[in-house]
């Protein structure tokens, strides 16, 4: 459906997509430093050190963890502030 | 030597040795370079798409990224010589130290811990380098 005022087009699909929440995922990589990870999810997430601790353990044994959920446009921005320390993560929709 | 780096009321003191210094800010400069050759295992290491179903990211935060990365190397490039740094400055050098960690990963093909450990004597030894520099680093800001 097309607003004939502001010419911007609204589309269910995509609102809707873009109202849930999505996930943070950081995988792991096999030369980044445990400590590096924990003190970068302490930095970014003010995670303390236990949650921080137990994500990068999670993503270091299964291989990825959800670091965190939440707005899309929020979700981005984290995961864009881990490419800054090149910690591989990308988004997507929680399951 | 000293400690490398120690926090200090007014930064980190930086100890490393002359060659040391060299071999980082040219790690950083040859990064910085890869990571804009689209073609590069570096660039799509560094600057791949943060939702996996895209090709690529919106432009606008494509450019934002590569500026981040260009920041971060350039800092430890134009610092690589400096007896102190502010702890902005220190965090850059962990940016940076890791971004050349992740690059060097990236062209050695590393994807797994069994590819580390394929490594041959020269390859482990630049791996465990930087992660022994960007330990150190962590030591001193967390100090």
């Amino acid at each position: 459906m097309a607003d004939t005022e502001t010419g911007v087009f609204s589309d269910t699909t995509t609102k809707q997509r873009l109202d849930l929440p999505w996930d943070v995922i950081l995988w792991n990589d096999p030369v980044s430093l445990i400590s590096l990870v924990v003190r970068v999810l302490r930095k970014l997430f003010s995670y303390d050190l236990a949650t921080a601790e137990r994500m990068t353990m999670s993503v270091h044994n299964d291989g990825k963890a959800v670091v965190w959920s939440g707005e899309r446009d929020k979700a981005a921005a984290y995961c864009v502030a881990l490419h800054g320390y090149a910690l591989s993560a990308t988004i997507q929709p929680s399951q | 030597m000293s400690e490398p780096f120690r926090r200090m009321p007014t930064g980190v003191a930086i100890d490393l040795p002359e060659p040391l210094r060299r071999w980082l800010a040219a790690l950083a400069t040859e990064t910085a370079h890869d990571a804009v050759r689209v073609d590069n295992p570096v660039h799509r290491r560094l600057l791949g798409p943060i939702n996996p179903t895209d090709d690529h990211d919106d432009p606008v935060k494509e450019l934002q990224r590569q500026f981040g990365v260009e920041g971060s190397l350039g800092v430890l490039v134009e610092t690589a010589h400096a007896e102190m740094i502010s702890e902005d400055q220190a965090e850059e050098w962990i940016r940076a130290l890791q971004l050349i960690l992740a690059a060097t990963a990236a062209r050695m093909a590393i994807l797994t811990d069994e590819d580390v450990a394929a490594l041959d004597e020269k390859s482990t030894s630049t791996i465990t380098t930087l992660q022994a520099i960007i330990s150190l680093m962590i030591d001193a800001l967390d100090s």
